[in-house]
């Protein structure tokens, strides 16, 4: 109890704020690296997924491998990799985006998966193009799902992002090394509760935003009954009384 | 027909418990001479080696040469650091452990100083003696921190030791582990005049990050160790400790006090004394090749070539 008090008070102290190596800089470049990786991450797996989830083509194969991607362990592929490249930024962002990226395209396929064909006919029916399903049928329709699978990339990718310590990249995983290496286990738990505190504040953002992107009524007819998930239930129930 | 009721499971459940139980004891007890550490029989022993690759080889080495002496030999590896094994040898859960001098006596006695190795051996009877344990003679071999630059930058410079490295203070950036600076800057500083330098932690031990930093003149200097191959491989130049500001890690066996005898000490002692820093480098770089040799195969090749096995 005492060292979490000890580091709360850490944590307050405005001196160990700024400066070199101080709480600002390193939660910057946190956020920096987890910014960047997400972005990346993005990029790669909007495309695919909408392309997977609107054409169903390819779906095993990236399952497969998205899925097997998910077991790598991230350190021993961060060592890995430097290997080939030395230190520097990319081996982390390298890492880091390995590691978003199944979820958010889990996210995405599902999401557009999980639309009852029957809307997406109709649609079609009354002369939309696929781009017109795509962008007016299937991403509204799929937005709770796509959301919750960036909220829980972003999430991977700050718990992990504190792998750049290890790595000469600073962070907020330096306040961890240090603490362990030194046994001064104040600066343990400082980290610990920054890195916690950064994620639960980054997810809330996305909950929010989740919130407002998502049109209303969008649970209703958007899925199919025998494949709805228990995290879709949940997000109807909510959806339905706000 | 066969019905399986919920209580017979249950009985089934507790006897597949047993027996792996048992098992587990069979296999895993170590000494089967007694716990308390007082062995009846002196000729069995269970050596443990701390997991990592040159300490299972080192476990090996000694291990061999007891077993081809008549003594009856087992192995425990990846006991673990310091903080578990010394007790393991205690209890008689192991007899014996390759470990480094330096290490074992800030294990032994956190408040020790001493640096050199002759200071460390003086030191180290009455360290071990309250727990119950012996070091034998160490060996040439040390494993220990050491300042290394690239061939280029020590002739540019002109270095061979640490104290080289002073009047180029603010010029360079130094790789190591994060709790480097922490325990060395002070002294670098006081011992050697080197000082103001950067620090970049990299916390590899001394792995692949840290020498391609080192290569790519990221950093100057490097903190690796002693027995990595990458050394020589690379043929960095170990900036000599002519102060002996780094405690000395040469290998040391250490062993439960109830198993020394004339004999066994002899014995390993004969070992250490071959055993140099320069073979513990073609030790380390045999097992990290590519066909992945285990330690004993590497232990055996050694002892072999230096006459310790037919």
């Amino acid at each position: 109890m005492n060292f979490v008090l000890e580091a709360l008070q850490y944590i307050a102290d405005p001196a160990n704020f700024v400066g070199p190596n101080g709480i600002g800089e390193r939660l910057g470049l946190h956020l920096a690296y987890t910014g960047l990786s997400m972005a990346i991450a993005l990029l790669i797996a909007l495309p695919l997924g909408l392309y997977i989830g609107h054409t169903g083509r390819g779906r095993n194969a990236v399952i497969a491998i998205t899925s097997a991607a998910r077991a790598l362990p991230t350190f021993g592929l961060v060592l890995f990799v430097i290997l080939f490249t030395g230190l520097g930024l990319w081996p982390l962002v390298f890492v880091l985006v390995v590691l978003a990226v199944p979820p958010v395209l889990a996210g995405i396929y599902s999401g557009l998966e999980s639309i009852d064909r029957a809307t997406i006919d109709a649609a079609r029916a009354t002369g939309m193009s696929e781009w017109q399903i795509l962008t007016r049928v299937e991403i509204p329709l799929g937005l709770p799902l796509i959301i919750g699978g960036i909220r829980s990339g972003t999430l991977q990718v700050i718990a992990t992002a504190t792998i750049a310590g290890y790595i000469a990249l600073g962070g907020l995983g330096r306040f961890l090394i240090e603490g362990l290496a030194l046994r001064n286990y104040e600066l343990t738990i400082v980290g610990a509760i920054l890195v916690i505190a950064l994620a639960l504040a980054i997810d809330g953002l996305l909950a929010i935003t989740q919130k407002l992107v998502v049109p209303r009524g969008v649970s209703r007819g958007s899925a199919r009954p025998t494949r709805t998930t228990a995290r879709q239930q949940k997000l109807r129930v909510s959806t339905r009384e706000g | 027909m066969f019905t399986f009721s919920r209580g017979r499971a249950a009985a089934g459940v507790v006897a597949l418990g047993l027996v792996a139980s048992l098992a587990a004891c069979s296999s895993g007890d170590p000494l089967s001479s007694g716990e308390s550490g007082a062995p009846d029989d002196v000729t069995a022993l269970t050596i443990g080696s701390q997991g990592f690759a040159e300490s299972d080889i080192l476990a090996q080495i000694y291990g061999q040469v007891l077993a081809a002496n008549g003594y009856d030999i087992d192995y425990a590896e990846g006991i673990g650091s310091r903080e578990t094994f010394i007790p393991a040898l205690q209890d008689g859960s192991i007899d014996l452990i390759p470990d480094y001098a330096g290490n074992l006596l800030y294990g032994a006695d956190p408040d020790a100083t001493a640096t050199s190795l002759d200071d460390i051996v003086a030191a180290l009877p009455a360290a071990l003696e309250p727990l119950d344990l012996s070091a034998l003679d160490p060996a040439e071999a040390t494993d220990s921190d050491a300042l290394v630059v690239t061939p280029e930058f020590a002739a540019a410079n002109n270095l061979t030791t640490i104290g080289d490295l002073a009047p180029l203070s603010a010029s360079i950036t130094l790789g190591a582990n994060t709790e480097f600076e922490a325990r060395w800057r002070d002294g670098l500083a006081s011992t050697y005049g080197f000082e103001g330098f950067q620090f970049k932690a990299i916390d590899d031990y001394g792995g692949p990050g840290t020498l391609s930093d080192l290569l790519a003149n990221n950093i100057q200097v490097a903190d690796i160790y002693t027995t990595t191959p990458s050394i020589k491989q690379n043929n960095l130049v170990v900036l000599e400790d002519d102060k002996n500001l780094f405690a000395a890690q040469n290998v040391v066996p250490v062993l439960n006090t109830a198993f020394v005898t004339d004999e066994l000490t002899e014995l390993l002692n004969s070992v250490s004394a071959e055993l140099t820093t320069d073979d513990l480098l073609d030790l380390n770089e045999q097992s990290a090749g590519d066909d992945k040799p285990s330690a004993a195969q590497v232990a055996e090749g050694w002892l072999t070539e230096k006459g310790f096995l037919d």
